[in-house]
């Protein structure tokens, strides 16, 4: 069935592209489809929803109402501008025959849980990324709250997503409204919404899009100083804010980096203590390093620290490199420790092969050698 | 093998070396060496993809932090055991300090060069320790020395930051990492080189040594051996005497350092402790 009427859609958006002639909804005759075409169905439909002041009453006692807003509609995705062409209400709604059958769903959540259900017939390969998602799992473990579809890109008037880039922060910060709170004030919060910076990460840069997974397990932990490094390594991107790219190498090579690091090439689903960049930066608050709030700065860097080492005394936290490489003005006791070996395990191994080599070439090539050798041979000719 | 039977039969006369408890603490030395470096390189070189098969072969990093703790133990232990045993060598059995560096072992290394450049034809007449074993001897002390002190720097670090500025914690790992390669590479090309490359002189595991090498090595005392002048242990009286010093001096020494060496490996319990992780 379904076919044959995708097949009608087709064929009727061609002969209109052909003849130059725009869909322009909810006039009559989009074209000769013999009286069941879409217009003529959808014209049915507009007859009572556009500009209706009626209302849905759910089973629960709740009421929205039915009006449908033909213009947000048309310069939808799914409006004039498809390229295959504008939905039909059926083609989200069903057939939906009139009078329609009153009070159906319990709560309007119902209801759209049901119509968000459409979406797979077209988006199956979004569908499917989400489908273990949190919010999918959650939607299995019974919260119905959880997102799908329809909640983040709206229903009669979907936008293209991420255009502004911070509408795709503002909707995740619809429900997560704490998370979004600390987010706003970030350093990259911050430059998203009030500079519309095309390169601070959004909540999905981290957290992915459809298949958003569990941001609170070991795995994710563990590989999150990759994620950092995605953007934080990258040299063309980091030299336009002045910003190191060798954090990621300087927190590999010590301590926390080191471990981390090892565990997530050969136990990544480990529970590891050590810290990861969001233990030391904060998660969704993250503040550049030079503000007052951050919590790397030197002044607040120590209490920091003491979320894992409650002990630690004021010096404690000079001891962790600050992702500088030691240099005769950031840190010269490892400088010149390092130094003094440089020279040191040269000097010494050299020292000892000065000694070595003379000795190996007289014992093994030297003349009194080869005259022992010789003399072997004569005892082996005697025998 | 064509060597010994062009060896007259006096060189391969065995000369007793090493005592067994002398024997037994270079066994221990090799074991908690070899530990502390396979334990240790990998952590050095943790991002070498040999060095992380090697942790992943152990356990896994935490593992291999706990063995390399163990052997630092083993070793500090030996390290206590060695200065009871030098200081009953030295003040009991009153035997001479064979080790201590003398101006004749500079002059030794500079006629060893000679005769190995073809400069001279004598070969130096060393005594019971040559230059070479008593380079390695104090590279031994002074590496152990470095290495315990930058160890519990790294073992305890919040504890030596209430003394000490943070940035000593990182300058400690330099130097613990470099000290521990320039051991191990020491190992290889020193040591290695001078028992089994250069003669193969197992004496420290049979406690014999060849007349042969003794001959080149140690000819001063092999000379010694020969004509009955070696060091004599006390008369019994006199041993006695200075056994009632040295032993309650050696048992309050071991109960005060076996009590520092406990107190450093549980001083601190942060760097080790599993603190649930924060998300």
């Amino acid at each position: 069935m379904r076919l044959r009427w995708w097949g009608l859609v087709g064929f009727v958006v061609a002969a209109m592209v052909l003849l130059g002639v725009q869909p322009i909804r909810a006039q009559d005759g989009g074209g000769d489809d013999g009286g069941e075409g879409k217009d003529s169905f959808d014209q049915r439909c507009l007859d009572c929803h556009d500009g209706s002041d009626a209302t849905l009453v759910f089973g629960n006692g709740e009421k929205r109402s039915v009006d449908f807003d033909l213009d947000a509609f048309n310069i939808s995705v799914h409006g004039s501008s498809n390229p295959s062409g504008y939905l039909s209400c059926y083609d989200c709604h069903g057939e939906h025959p009139f009078p329609h059958e009153s009070g159906p769903y319990a709560t309007p959540r119902d209801l759209r849980l049901e119509l968000n259900a459409r979406c797979e017939g077209c988006h199956s390969y979004q569908a499917e990324l989400g489908s273990d998602s949190v919010h999918a799992v959650a939607m299995a473990a019974g919260n119905t709250n959880a997102a799908v579809c329809v909640d983040c890109h709206g229903y009669h008037d979907v936008h293209k997503p991420g255009v502004p880039r911070a509408e795709i922060s503002l909707t995740c910060g619809t429900c997560h409204t704490d998370i979004f709170a600390e987010y706003k004030d970030s350093v990259h919060g911050s430059a998203l919404l009030q500079e519309s910076n095309p390169d601070v990460p959004t909540c999905i840069n981290c957290h992915g899009v459809h298949n958003i997974s569990d941001p609170t397990t070991d795995l994710f932990r563990i590989r999150s100083p990759e994620l950092c490094a995605g953007c934080h390594a990258n040299k063309e991107l980091m030299n336009k804010y002045g910003i190191s790219t060798n954090v990621f190498n300087s927190y590999v090579s010590d301590f926390h980096g080191t471990t981390v690091t090892l565990f997530e090439q050969q136990d990544p689903n480990a529970e590891v203590n050590k810290a990861v960049c969001y233990d030391c930066h904060g998660v969704h608050n993250i503040r550049a390093p030079d503000d007052p709030e951050s919590t790397v700065l030197q002044q607040n860097l120590i209490a920091t620290c003491r979320r894992c080492h409650p002990d630690a005394t004021t010096n404690f936290s000079t001891a962790w490199l600050s992702h500088y490489e030691p240099s005769p003005d950031k840190y010269p006791l490892v400088y010149y420790v390092n130094l003094f070996y440089k020279v040191f395990i040269p000097g010494i191994l050299g020292f000892f092969l000065i000694v070595i080599i003379p000795d190996a070439f007289r014992r093994f090539w030297g003349p009194s050698h080869k005259e022992g050798e010789e003399q072997e041979e004569e005892i082996v000719d005697v025998d | 093998m064509s060597t010994e039977k062009s060896t007259p039969e006096s060189d391969r006369k065995m000369i007793f070396r090493f005592r067994w408890p002398e024997r037994i603490e270079h066994i221990i030395l090799l074991i908690s060496f070899i530990g502390l470096a396979s334990t240790g390189l990998p952590q050095k070189f943790a991002q070498n993809h040999l060095a992380e098969s090697m942790i992943a072969l152990l356990g896994g990093i935490e593992t291999v932090r706990i063995i390399h703790r163990v052997f630092a133990t083993v070793l500090m232990a030996t390290g206590i055991y060695h200065g009871g045993s030098i200081t009953y060598k030295l003040f009991v059995l009153g035997q001479p300090p064979y080790m201590l560096p003398r101006f004749s072992d500079f002059t030794d290394l500079i006629k060893t060069m000679a005769f190995n450049l073809g400069l001279s034809k004598k070969h130096p007449r060393m005594g019971r320790f040559n230059f070479g074993e008593k380079l390695e001897y104090w590279a031994v002390i002074w590496g152990m020395g470095v290495m315990i002190l930058t160890g519990f720097m790294l073992w305890n670090p919040i504890a030596t930051t209430r003394f000490l500025p943070g940035e000593a914690i990182p300058a400690a790992k330099t130097a613990h990492g470099n000290e521990a390669l320039l051991a191990v590479l020491a190992i290889i090309i020193w040591h290695m080189y001078n028992v089994l490359v250069a003669r193969r002189n197992l004496s420290i595991f049979s406690g014999k040594i060849s007349r042969e090498i003794m001959e080149e090595e140690h000819a001063l005392e092999l000379e010694a051996i020969e004509q009955g002048e070696t060091p004599q242990p006390p008369p019994p009286d006199i041993y006695r005497k200075r056994m009632k010093r040295f032993v309650p001096f050696a048992i309050f020494m071991t109960i005060l350092l076996l009590a520092g060496l406990i107190w450093f490996v549980t001083f601190e319990q942060t760097a080790i402790t599993t603190i649930p992780p924060i998300y």
